[in-house]
Order: C-alpha cells, then structure tokens, then sequence
C-alpha cells in the first residue's frame, strides 16, 4: 500500500499553487464586492487548463481523472476563501467530465472549446423549488418535436446561471420524457441559457459571492438531438455519475477550506496573547486544533479515496455502488466538519473573526453551502445505508 | 541548433537547516524546486528555440531531481538527462562543471550552453564560468536577454554594476542568465504536464562518462568544506537615550573607543 500522488499529479499541484499564490488569493476577498471571478482570473485559469480540464485532449481539454480534478479543487479552495473560484472550478470539471463521457460528437466539439478558453460556462441545472436531491420529483418535461426536442419547465438554485446567461454556455439539465416510467423515463440533455425561451431570475445567496446563483424558467426551448447526452430515459443515470464526481471534489474542496482556515487560527493563536501567555497554549483551543485538524485530514483521505474509486470505475476495476458509496461517506460530514472548524477559528480571532475582514467568515458562509450543494447530507446518509442494507431498505421507494 | 540548459534542483525555501555534524544541509524533508535563475535561462532559451531545434535539460544530483528535469520539459525542453551517481556526491563547483562538460561533450554537437547565474543555495557563480572553461568556448555573464541572434552571432545584453552592455559573439558560447526585475517566471499548463511524460528523461551514471573516477565528486573538487556554522548571533545593541547633541556626543565616544572613527 502507498498513499501518494504521482509525480504528475505533484508538477499540477505546484503550478496551480503557484497560479493561485500569484493571481487570485491577493484579490479573492474582493469577490464579496465585484459579485463576479474577473475576466483576468478565468483566462489565467483557461490558459493554465483548469477549466473543462475533464475533457478528452481532442476537445481541447486535459482528460484529467478524478484525483487529479481533485488535487486542483484543493488548490483553489485554499486560496479562494469565499469559495467561488472553487465552485466555477468544480462544476465544470464534474459535469464536463458527464458531457465527455455521454455527449455527441457534435455537442462536444461545440461546446468544450469554448469552455476550456472560458467563454462558456458549463453548468448543472437539475434542481427545481420542489425537487432537489429528490431528483425523481423533477417536473420540467422534454419531448420530441421534428428532428429535435421541445422543454418546458422550470430550474432553481443553480450556480452560474448569470455566467451562462450573460456570458454564454448552458447548463447540463435534466427533464421528464415519459412520466410513467418515473426514473426510467427522465432525460439528460445540454440546455444553452442564451436560448429562445429562457427567462432567468436571481437569488442572493448567503456566500460565494464571485459566482452567481438563479433559476430559470423553460418556456417551449428548442434543442437539437445533439443535445442530448447518452440515450433518452437515462438521464437518472447519468446524472449521478456527475453528482458523484461533483461530491468528491466538494469533499476535498472542505477539507481544504477547513485545514486553511486552521492554518490562519493557528498563526493568530501562537501570536494572540490573554492573562500574559498565548492562547494557543489554552487547552481549549489547542485540543480543538488538533480534533479539527485530525478529522480534517480523516476527511481529505476519505475524500481523495472517494476519487480514486471514480477512476477505478472509469477503469472497470470498480463498482457503480462501490463508488457511490465511498463518495457519499466523503461528503456526508465534509461541510459540518469543515464549518466547525472555521467557526473555531473565528471564534478564536475574537471581534474580528466575525467582521467582513475577517478571509474565515467567507469562508464558513461558503462551506456551509456544501452541506446541501450537489445532494444534501442527509441524502448521503441515505446512500450508504442504502448500500450496507440494500434497497429493500429505501425508504422513499 | 541544440542548445543545452544546465540546472540545478534547490531548496525552496530559505530556511534551511545545518547538520553540524556532517556538515551539510539537512536536506529531509525539505521542499525542493527548479533554481529560479536556472529557470530563466530555460525561458530565454525558449524563445529563440525553433521548430527543427532541440533544448538538453541537464542536471546532476538525486533520482528525486527527475521533477526539476519534468518541470523543464513541461516549460518545453525537448530531452533531459539526469546525472545520478553516489560518484558525484560532494562536488564542488570545479568538479560539477568538470561532470557537466563530460555530459555535454557526450551529447555531441551544441551551440550554445545556456546556464544560470547563479544557485540560490550555493550562490558560486562560479559553474558557469568554469564549465566553459573546460568546453574552451567563450562565456558572457549576467545576460538578462539575448537581443538578436542571426546564422552564427548573437547579440546578448548584459548587465553590469551600473546599468547593463551589448555584447557580440559567435556560437558556440556559454551564457550565463541573471533574470531582470520584471521577470515572472511561466507556469506549465496542465497539457504541457501530461506531454512532458512522454518526453525523454535519461539517466546517466558514471559508466556513461568517459574521464577518471577521481576527477568528479568530492575527490575531483579543489575545494574541501572542512566546517558549516551558523553566524553567531548578532549581539544586543546598545541605546542611547538622550538629547540630541548629548546623544551624539556619547556615539563618538563609543565609536571612537571601538576603533570605528
């Protein structure tokens, strides 16, 4: 048994590091304010690769693995407090890596170029006012029209929507073709939010501010066949191989937002002082240090393990419920361990832990998305229980 | 055109630590990286490489130094050779240019050697300098660009104590890069990564050098390092609290007392 990266895995860990030293930790903050990733910081990340990065070379993409998306997702999260940069990463690497895998010839080669040179954004948009994790609740309706689809409905709380609405791009989307047959009648399909149709709204979320979140509603859009990813009445499927690599890389992203924030506790502990001696020596905050970092670095394995069961599959040495099974146990506690972590660390900062100067407060607020973002934690529970039981055990069934 | 690029893996940071008793760095668990000058010289090389040309990354030192060498070939070094042998061990600027130039000397044809000023562990300055003296080929120093390279001349600018010159000369020549202020260096995008592992990474031993054993490593150096010590540390000063012309007064009386003024 060894635990390691490659030495290539090692070479993008520094050059992204580095990038994010350079280019985005210096003016992450600034994203509370300007409300968006800036112009210069998604070229720099689309000349470095990171966007789309999922995507096979012939697209222009990378054809990275799930480790390897993973080991960037670190990367920016360490650097990116408010969490938007690493949100705009994950998206697209997750659902570029369902649309590499299950899309057209046609739809790949439209879209991924212009993702991979971050014009595009590409994003996921399944979740509605009364369906979320409950992907089954889904009322949007697609249906064959000529050579092409018609859908109708609506999306809500989706990330990026002004990204594609404004700036180009659609969202990876999926709808309801034959109702009767419940999760085998659903669809999956790429629905551009420049499209005829479209109307989009927007809700202020309560962190990551750099990257937006709506809805939009889906009067009568046209798509092309070529839209559609794998074949019609599969798209439950497909979407969790999506939802799964997005849950990995949110795993890792908390871990890493967690163990960062630690690191500016610890600075501020060793330096701090209260009755004449630092507050780093009072068992109180140092016995906290070292659970959130020991349960911080149990989650960045776990994490990184969940990955790797990704690409086990991807190789066929794995299993659909092998993978979402790790994936799920990675996820479950990601947001609530990491959140508790930087709560203490603004806690130990005092008065200034809870003012906007403060990098950890954006943090939290980020982090604490991930407890619903991609399948809420008590779904993830859900799961595992679900494949130690078996599904005679569903619940909802 | 071949052009070879010498290089060195250094630590990362500053803080290094002495094994007193061995007298070296203590190099676990230190984070290492490509040598900052090394890797402008790698960039100016770049720029002039063309299609049909071919850039030689070299260097001497541990298996661990292959990632310097991968980090040259993601930068887009054609090749790379790493010189691993426990013969090398201990050598000092003499005896790592005398390796160099056996290695260069095997590879055959080249038209200019490209290295860089300095190491920021070693600070010699010297490797340079003295590896084309054993190649017999002219050098110029601190070169901070080449400005113009045309058939077999090459116009460089080179920096000096008060500004910089423009120095002519022929290939082959061995340049030595000093990175000008504005230098950043360039980050490998994740595709140039993945194609760097298809390159050639080589790695030579002695047995691939021709020379006598006892010209490389500590035996073949001229320098010995018989003892590394801390600087002792600098010691309290000394405040003057009084008014100004008192105050004065009280500094030359100690400055002349310690033989200053």
């Amino acid at each position: 048994m060894e635990l390691k990266f490659t030495e290539e895995q090692e070479m993008f860990r520094e050059s992204v590091r580095e990038y994010c030293q350079r280019k985005i930790a210096p003016v992450a903050l600034e994203m509370e304010k300007t409300r968006e990733i800036s112009i210069e910081i998604k070229k720099g990340m689309a000349e470095l690769g990171l966007l789309g990065c999922t995507a096979s070379p012939e697209y222009g993409g990378s054809g990275l693995d799930a480790v390897s998306a993973g080991v960037i997702g670190e990367e920016l999260a360490r650097a990116d407090p408010t969490g938007s940069i690493p949100v705009f990463y994950l998206v697209q690497a997750a659902w570029g890596f369902v649309l590499n895998k299950y899309g057209t010839e046609e739809a790949k080669k439209e879209i991924f170029p212009k993702v991979i040179a971050g014009e595009y954004f590409l994003g996921i948009a399944t979740t509605e006012s009364d369906a979320g994790s409950d992907v089954a609740g889904t009322r949007t309706m697609i249906k064959k029209e000529g050579d092409g689809y018609i859908v109708n409905g609506e999306k809500m709380y989706i990330s990026g929507v002004r990204e594609a609405a404004e700036g180009g791009g659609g969202h990876l989307t999926i709808a309801k073709q034959n109702p009767e047959l419940g999760t085998r009648g659903m669809t999956m399909f790429y629905l551009p939010l420049t499209a005829d149709g479209i109307t989009p709204t927007y809700i202020d979320d309560l962190g990551r501010e750099g990257i937006s979140c709506g809805g939009f509603a889906i009067d009568n859009v046209k798509i092309p066949k070529y839209y559609i990813l794998g074949e019609e009445n599969k798209g439950f499927y497909i979407v969790h191989e999506g939802y799964e690599f997005a849950r990995g890389l949110i795993a890792v992203i908390c871990a890493a937002a967690g163990l960062k924030s630690l690191e500016n506790g610890m600075n501020y502990i060793k330096e701090r002082k209260c009755f004449g001696t630092a507050i780093g020596k009072f068992e109180e905050i140092n016995f906290r240090l070292a659970e959130h970092y020991t349960r911080l670095n149990m989650l960045r394995d776990l994490a990184y393990k969940s990955l790797w069961t990704i690409d086990k599959e991807q190789q066929g040495k794995g299993s659909r419920f092998e993978t979402s099974k790790a994936i799920a146990m990675a996820k479950m506690f990601a947001s609530d361990w990491a959140c508790n972590a930087i709560n203490d660390v603004m806690q130990w900062q005092g008065a200034f832990g809870y003012s906007r100067e403060c990098p950890d407060q954006a943090a939290w607020r980020a982090i604490r998305s991930f407890a619903l973002a991609e399948g809420s934690k008590e779904m993830m529970k859900m799961i595992v229980a679900r494949e130690l039981l078996g599904k005679e055990f569903i619940a909802y069934k | 055109m071949r052009f070879i690029v010498c290089v060195k893996e250094v630590p990362e940071s500053i803080d290094v630590k002495i094994d007193l008793k061995t007298n070296k760095l203590q190099e676990e668990g230190i984070s290492t990286t490509l040598n900052p000058f090394d890797q402008f010289i790698l960039e100016e090389a770049l720029k002039l490489k063309k299609n049909e040309d071919e850039i030689i990354a070299i260097s001497i030192g541990t298996p661990q130094t292959k990632k310097v060498l991968m980090k040259c070939l993601a930068l887009g070094a054609d090749k790379a050779i790493l010189l691993s042998d426990n013969v090398f061990i201990g050598s000092d600027s003499f005896a790592t240019a005398y390796t160099l130039s056996k290695v260069i000397n095997k590879i055959g044809d080249f038209d200019i050697i490209f290295c860089g000023q300095q190491t920021v562990d070693g600070n010699t300055a010297q490797v340079g300098p003295e590896l084309a003296a054993q190649l017999k080929i002219p050098q110029v120093t601190y070169v901070e660009s080449v400005e113009k390279f045309e058939g077999k001349k090459l116009l460089v600018k080179s920096q000096t104590d008060d500004g910089f010159k423009i120095v002519e000369s022929q290939i082959p020549v061995l340049l030595a890069g000093i990175p000008p202020s504005s230098f950043t260096p360039s980050l490998p995008p994740l595709r140039n990564i993945i194609a760097a592992q298809d390159k050639p990474c080589i790695i030579w031993n002695f047995e691939n050098l021709d020379g006598p054993k006892d010209k490389y490593g500590s035996v073949g150096s001229l320098i010995q390092i018989t003892k590394v010590y801390y600087p002792p540390p600098r010691e309290k000063g000394i405040m003057i609290v009084e008014e100004p012309i008192t105050a004065v007064e009280k500094l030359i009386e100690l400055l002349t007392k310690d033989k200053v003024i």
